[in-house]
């Protein structure tokens, strides 16, 4: 059943993403022209084109967050979720379909960014300058040797556990503000504040019980050599990837508990 | 004969208001209810439970003996007071997702009712008027082969032409093994079609009984018979 929500969630979200990726490639095929022509006739219009694409890129930003919310808000929670909690399908996999598809559109929404500004910027030079950068990341990581993988990996790992924790923190807070009967919006934004509270409250007492053995760690590590200072950073990689997935599973549960048990459609 | 619901003392709290008080009740397999209460009188309250779309305060809701969940809802078709449907979507879009979802779909039968009701299938749910809308969601409600329809006030909203085919739909289509509920307060419409009423007041259930025993021991029409019940 989780493949068919994810085909619906798609198909729901894709309408919106995927225009805005062909305007971005439009708009930097259009910059691309204007800086090959290079004629003073043009400025005006360059200059335009210029400042589209730059929007565009922001506006995609915002629309990836506006989509979370608001697929998750309006197929789970308004006249919409009597059919969506009425499909013989658990109310885990909703909001794993619905998370899965968020990380994949941010993902992809990153990539096409980086196509398009490669699209314009591409020429001798900047192909020379990537060669150069990508053959100097390898000669570094192949000097670490493994753990320079693994770094890589950890990174990568950081990424996407960081888009879903976000991302089920939002739920849950949307949840939250579901339950008040009138300022359901406001409710939602004071829930995401609450949880960010409750995190600094957390976080502290974690530092403060933990703080002579952490900066130990952190002085032992810095006067060792660079090696040492790889481990450092996977290891407060992996006290982030960590403290990130007991966020996200902590929320991914609250959720469904909320929308299981405490949920009423109006 | 088997039941394909039963409440076992339902009782339903919402903050500051007693839904539901205590509820026992059964319906057998095969029959076309009526649930039929004034405003707030918890038939909505009722059926939302059936769909496990809230959760009782305490006491048991039971479909074909299961409490409801994954099992109870692939057997049973709902028709909530909202329009739910997915306003980018076409008409053909929702039948395949209803198809998609719900093993007992018959697609024929869907595209069957479009076409008698002059439903244009290929048109976006966005460009269609309320009632047009009603009628959809009714179409892809009752083109399911479920074992319990709960239809909650499905005739408000449609022209009475339609009401009458709809109504005729819902005899002529279903299967003799399935019960339908029929939650409303348009009762002299819908009686004709009725084997039993269920009158709920205020949460509690105020009478059972059969259309049949209504217009002979009364001697009166279940419409007569409810706005007696439910004087203001």
């Amino acid at each position: 059943m989780l493949r068919k929500l994810l085909k619906y969630e798609i198909k729901a979200t894709s309408r919106i993403f995927l225009p805005m990726y062909a305007l971005l490639i439009v708009f930097a095929l259009l910059n691309k022209f204007f800086m090959a022509v290079n004629s003073e006739l043009l400025r005006i219009p360059r200059a335009i084109a210029a400042t589209v694409f730059v929007f565009i890129i922001i506006g995609l930003c915002v629309v990836t967050l506006v989509v979370t919310i608001q697929r998750f808000n309006k197929s789970l929670l308004t006249d919409e979720g009597y059919l969506s909690f009425t499909l013989p399908v658990r109310i885990h996999s909703h909001i794993d379909s619905k998370m899965l598809v968020t990380l994949m559109w941010t993902i992809l929404s990153f990539l096409v960014s980086m196509v398009s500004i490669f699209i314009m910027s591409i020429d001798k030079t900047t192909i020379w300058s990537l060669h150069r950068f990508v053959n100097e990341l390898m000669r570094v990581l192949n000097k670490i040797g493994f753990n320079g993988y693994v770094l890589v990996l950890e990174s990568i790992l950081f990424v996407i556990i960081g888009i879903l924790s976000v991302t089920l923190e939002i739920y849950a807070a949307i949840t939250v503000g579901n339950m008040s009967s009138k300022h359901k919006l406001l409710a939602g934004v004071g829930a995401y504040l609450g949880f960010g509270v409750i995190q600094q409250i957390i976080m502290s007492i974690i530092m403060s019980t933990c703080e002579k053995s952490i900066s130990q760690y952190f002085d032992s590590m810095i006067r060792a050599g660079e090696l040492a200072q790889v481990q450092l950073a996977q290891t407060v990689l992996f006290g982030l990837i960590a403290y990130m997935v007991i966020m996200g599973v902590v929320f991914y549960f609250f959720t469904e508990w909320m929308l299981r048990k405490k949920l009423n459609l109006e | 004969m088997e039941n394909i619901l039963e409440c076992q003392n339902l009782v339903k709290f919402y903050p500051k208001c007693l839904a539901l008080n205590s509820v026992n009740l059964t319906v057998p397999k095969g029959k076309i209810v009526g649930l039929l209460g004034p405003n707030g009188s918890g038939k909505s309250t009722l059926i939302k439970l059936a769909n496990d779309l809230i959760q009782p305060t305490s006491g048991k809701i039971l479909i074909a003996g299961m409490e409801p969940g994954i099992e109870t809802k692939k057997i049973v078709s709902y028709l909530p007071e909202r329009t739910y449907l997915n306003d980018w979507m076409t008409v053909n879009d929702m039948i395949g997702f209803f198809s998609d979802f719900y093993q007992d779909f018959n697609k024929g039968k869907a595209y069957d009712m479009l076409a008698r009701l002059g439903v244009n299938p290929s048109l976006r749910l966005k460009t269609m008027s309320k009632g047009t809308k009603e009628k959809v969601q009714l179409i892809l409600v009752m083109s399911r082969e479920a074992q319990l329809y709960l239809l909650d006030e499905p005739i408000g909203g449609v022209d009475p032409a339609a009401r009458d085919y709809i109504l005729d739909t819902i005899i002529g289509n279903y299967n003799p093994e399935a019960t339908v509920i029929i939650s409303t307060h348009l009762i002299a419409d819908v009686e004709k079609i009725l084997d039993e009423v269920i009158f709920i007041n205020q949460g509690n259930i105020v009478l059972v009984s059969t259309v049949d025993d209504i217009r002979e021991n009364e001697n009166k029409s279940v419409d007569a018979l409810f706005r007696e019940v439910f004087k203001c």
